[in-house]
């Protein structure tokens, strides 16, 4: 099953503080909604142990996400695969890093998700929302963290 | 002499089940009902990825898992030689454990060995596999390009499996250019499965003498029995193979499935009995899937409606392996009779199979192999010619029927009809449906713009597989067998090479057994599917139980009467050649006050057997002449909400010619069943892939099982042509409605969207395909 999606989040924060923290493994990978567990392996690669809840299928997934952040190009590449209970999904995002000139900065981001397995098939009815939601929400969360 | 009540005869008796008081009490005993002491659980990991390469699998945190046991991978199976199994027919192999690459979702990857069936699967759960996808091959239009070649290890690189091919196809290419009338087709028959009310499952035991004690929902327990000596190289009398009570099987429980051989090798390995039972999706993404068979019909006809050429082009969905349950010499079963009961001067049909990245299969779902939808091709096409030609399909068929004075009739495409009498089913039909009074009223409905449909299907099916000169699995020829033992007290036992899934065989072998002997057939025992105590048989599939085993067991029987005769002439005090079976009992010639019954001679065989040999019993080993032809009228009405496209059946009337009836209550439970399943085919049921491979009917939310709630009302009746060849004239039945059925409701709904110029909806008709055609052409009228 293939997904995409896209946004935009305006940060409260300038262009620097957002550049920080998205070079910060360990703080972006606690903005993973339902995040249990998150282990720095290098500076641009995590181990995250989230939560799932998508219609019946429900567990653990444990993920390797890559960072690549391009502060040159202002842009950052996350690609997220992994999955659990026999089930994998592959995740790549990207957010494009605006600098507002009003002290913020804004998070214009796209996504594509393939989810494969139980969670494809049995949460098909309400996957395609409820991966939208995760995305939306990582993206919220880091908002909220940067705000923070 | 004799003081016993008259015999009536048994044949033809509508005797309740022997079988059912158990399995109405719940006391049936299957698989998983038998528990080993200190028995392992396993549980398989499957793969998330339609194709990917396995980069790499770790075991150790499943090891950790409290209660896991061991953990074995395709690696360790591969450096055991069992890296491999070979598929039913013998002509490809499948990965028992995935090597190196996964080529479909669900694919068995590694198998876990546990105390409980929890901690097995928790253990499953920890085992970490690293993928990395490549293309998926989701359809076998793509697969025909060969960007991606799906099998690398077979020696030719393409995802063509085979190309098969049957009949005249230059006659019938000059035919079909020079017939007035053609009409030209495209019909997918669906994948589908089967759906057993029982998964499939096994337990495996290597008992003190070091012999293999297996427990398995198997159709065919001597093939597995020679299949796995053949894998494993375990020898085949250290093999007991035991097929206890089964709770369906429809073809699905026909080939030797990965997680069998791994609970072998669990067993093996630990030393200690191993149970595997699927779960429900694991039955629905791994085991034998039914059909996908895109049919290209074109036929040929005169402008008055005779038809004139028949060819059907077909591209088939292997899945993964060429698993497909068909004979050796037969990749695309007999797929031939699709010229159905129309005389055809020239016919040619071929078939081009695909490995694509979907689950393997191709099994015998309730048919002979791949005649469902060769029946489903013929009957939607003739409906088509008929709306070609404007004429009624009940017209145009009998125009065409292939006539009672025929046959023996030979196919164009090979085979040789034995016996029927088509035009007397389909006015059987016609008559107790009230086809002209349907007609009229569909008529006045068409006027007040009601959409009604009358779905004909005449359909002829192909069964009893078969004569060793043609038919054989793993080389082993397609005969089945039988054994009567009569005890002294005129009771008995039968056993046969068959393994009855709910066909009731307890029944209908003891009512053959008593017709032949003049026994009580409540007195008869029936035992199947233990390979230390039965003869060695091919199984129960593909419709050939009664016309290979009946046949087996009546001459069996035969060969108990002729010894039986000695004893009676003893009795009788008269030469054997003055005896005679008559009315159920020995007679001398000419004085039929002076008789002895079977009971009296088979206590005699015991205890006052003169100059003869001790004892009652015989056995037959049953290679059949010719393939037996039942075939039958069905008729289905339908009304259609053009709001909703809901079809609601109303009516449905199924008239089959089975030949000799052996117990009318069963051929119409039968006949109940097997149109359930051509309903869930018509209306409800698919095995649905999307782009990326991912299976999408995994469970009975998405892969729907019609309840009594859907189902409609079934109405039977009979016409009877016995079959010429067969010991007692049975032609088989249990899987006509499943062949004949998705035809009839299918062109009955077509029939009803006829005045819109709709023609042809591939199966499942769900409300939304309905209602979106109406929509469609709806539109498209407005447009004129």
């Amino acid at each position: 099953m293939n997904l995409g999606y896209s946004g935009e989040e305006k940060v409260a924060a300038n262009l620097a503080t957002v550049w920080a923290f998205l070079q910060n493994p360990e703080k972006v990978g606690w903005c993973l909604p339902e995040i249990i567990d998150v282990t720095v392996q290098d500076p641009t690669h995590i181990d995250a142990v989230v939560q799932v809840a998508v219609g019946p299928v429900r567990g653990k997934f444990k993920l390797k996400v890559e960072l690549a952040p391009n502060p040159a190009g202002r842009r950052i590449d996350v690609k997220v695969s992994g999955g659990g209970f026999g089930s994998a999904v592959d995740l790549t995002a990207g957010a494009d890093v605006t600098d507002a000139a009003d002290g913020t900065t804004l998070l214009k981001w796209s996504g594509q998700a393939v989810a494969r397995g139980p969670i494809a098939a049995v949460g098909g009815r309400v996957l395609e929302a409820q991966a939208k939601k995760l995305i939306e929400q990582t993206f919220a969360n880091i908002r909220q963290q940067i705000s923070a | 002499m004799s003081t016993e009540v008259k015999h009536e005869g048994s044949l033809g008796v509508a005797m309740k089940r022997k079988e059912d008081p158990r399995f109405i009490q719940g006391k049936g005993r299957y698989v998983d009902d038998i528990s080993l002491p200190s028995m392992l659980y396993m549980a398989l990991v499957r793969s998330p990825y339609p194709h990917a390469e396995i980069t790499s699998i770790d075991i150790s945190q499943a090891l950790k898992v409290p209660g896991v046991k061991a953990v074995i991978t395709g690696k360790d199976l591969d450096a055991a030689g069992l890296g491999w199994l070979p598929t039913f027919h013998g002509l490809d192999k499948q990965m028992v454990l995935a090597l190196g690459k996964v080529l479909f979702q669900y694919q068995e990857v590694a198998a876990v060995f546990a105390e409980t069936r929890g901690a097995a699967a928790d253990g499953a759960e920890a085992v970490e596999v690293e993928y990395k996808p490549l293309p998926v091959v989701a359809d076998p239009f793509a697969a025909k390009a060969d960007k991606v070649i799906l099998r690398p290890d077979r020696e030719r690189k393409t995802n063509h499996i085979y190309h098969w091919e049957v009949g005249d196809k230059d006659g019938t290419a000059r035919a079909l250019a020079a017939s007035p009338k053609r009409i030209k087709q495209r019909i997918w028959f669906q994948r589908c499965h089967p759906a057993p009310l029982e998964p499939c499952g096994c337990v495996a035991q290597f008992d003190t003498m070091g012999r293999l004690q297996f427990y398995v929902t198997s159709q065919a327990p001597h093939v597995y029995r020679t299949a796995l000596a053949i894998v494993t190289g375990i020898p085949e009398d250290k093999i007991h193979v035991i097929s206890p009570d089964i709770g369906g099987g429809f073809g699905n429980k026909v080939p030797v499935y990965p997680g069998y051989v791994c609970a072998i090798v669990g067993a093996l390995k630990l030393a200690r009995p191993v149970k595997w039972i699927e779960t429900r999706t694991e039955n629905l993404t791994s085991t034998g899937f039914a059909r996908d068979y895109h049919m290209d019909v074109e036929i040929g006809a005169t402008a008055e409606g005779r038809v004139t050429a028949l060819h059907v082009a077909t591209t088939a969905d292997h899945g993964a392996f060429d698993a497909a349950a068909d004979p050796t010499k037969y990749p695309a079963g007999m797929f031939g009779v699709v010229t159905g009961s129309y005389d055809f001067p020239v016919a040619h049909a071929e078939v081009d199979a695909y490995f694509t990245n979907k689950a393997p299969g191709g099994i015998a779902y309730r048919c002979s192999f791949r005649v469902t939808e060769a029946s489903f091709a013929i009957e939607r096409a003739m409906d088509i010619l008929a709306d070609e030609l404007n004429m009624t399909a009940a017209d145009l068929r009998r125009k065409n029927f292939i006539r009672k004075e025929q046959f023996p009739y030979p196919s164009p495409l090979g085979f040789t009809y034995d016996s029927g009498d088509y035009q007397k089913t389909l006015d059987t039909a016609l008559e107790k449906i009230g086809y002209n009074d349907l007609l009229k009223e569909q008529a006045a409905k068409r006027a007040r713009g009601e959409l009604m449909g009358i779905g004909i299907s005449t359909f002829t099916e192909v069964v009893g597989a078969g004569p060793s000169k043609h038919f054989d699995i793993l080389g082993i020829k397609m005969f089945d067998s039988a054994e009567i033992r009569i005890h002294p007290t005129g009771a008995g036992i039968v056993r046969a090479g068959t393994k009855s899934q709910g066909q009731g065989h307890e029944t209908t072998w003891a009512q053959i057994v008593a017709e032949e002997l003049g026994l009580d057939p409540q007195n008869i025992m029936v035992e199947e599917g233990d390979t230390d105590t039965a003869p060695y048989g091919l199984g129960t599939y593909a419709s050939r139980s009664t016309p290979v085993a009946g046949a087996a067991i009546a001459m069996a029987a035969r060969r108990v009467r002729e010894k039986a005769r000695k004893v009676a002439a003893h009795l009788l005090e008269v030469a054997e050649a003055d005896v005679e079976w008559k009315e159920y009992k020995f007679q001398v010639r000419g004085v039929p006050a002076k008789s002895v019954t079977m009971k009296e001679v088979a206590f005699a065989a015991y205890t006052n057997m003169a100059q003869n040999e001790p004892g009652l019993e015989a056995s037959y080993y049953y290679d059949p002449p010719n393939m037996t032809f039942p075939n039958g009228t069905y008729v289905a009405v339908v009304d259609i909400d053009r709001e909703t496209g809901e079809s609601k059946v109303r009516k449905f009337l199924a008239v089959d010619d089975c030949g000799t009836i052996i117990n009318p209550l069963i051929v119409e439970g039968q006949i109940h069943g097997g149109l359930t399943e051509g309903f869930a085919m018509a209306f409800m049921q698919e095995i649905q892939y999307d782009s990326e491979g991912n299976h999408l009917n995994t469970n009975f939310t998405d892969y729907l099982v019609p309840t009594s709630q859907e189902t409609p009302h079934w109405e039977t009746a009979q016409t009877v042509t016995p079959s010429p060849h067969h010991p007692i004239g049975a032609k088989g039945v249990g899987e006509s409605p499943n062949v004949g059925s998705p035809a009839a409701f299918v062109n009955a709904v077509m029939d009803a969207l006829s005045p819109l110029g709709v023609r042809h909806i591939d199966m499942p008709l769900t409300r939304e395909k309905v209602w979106r055609a109406i929509r469609d052409a709806e539109a498209k009228k407005k447009q004129l």
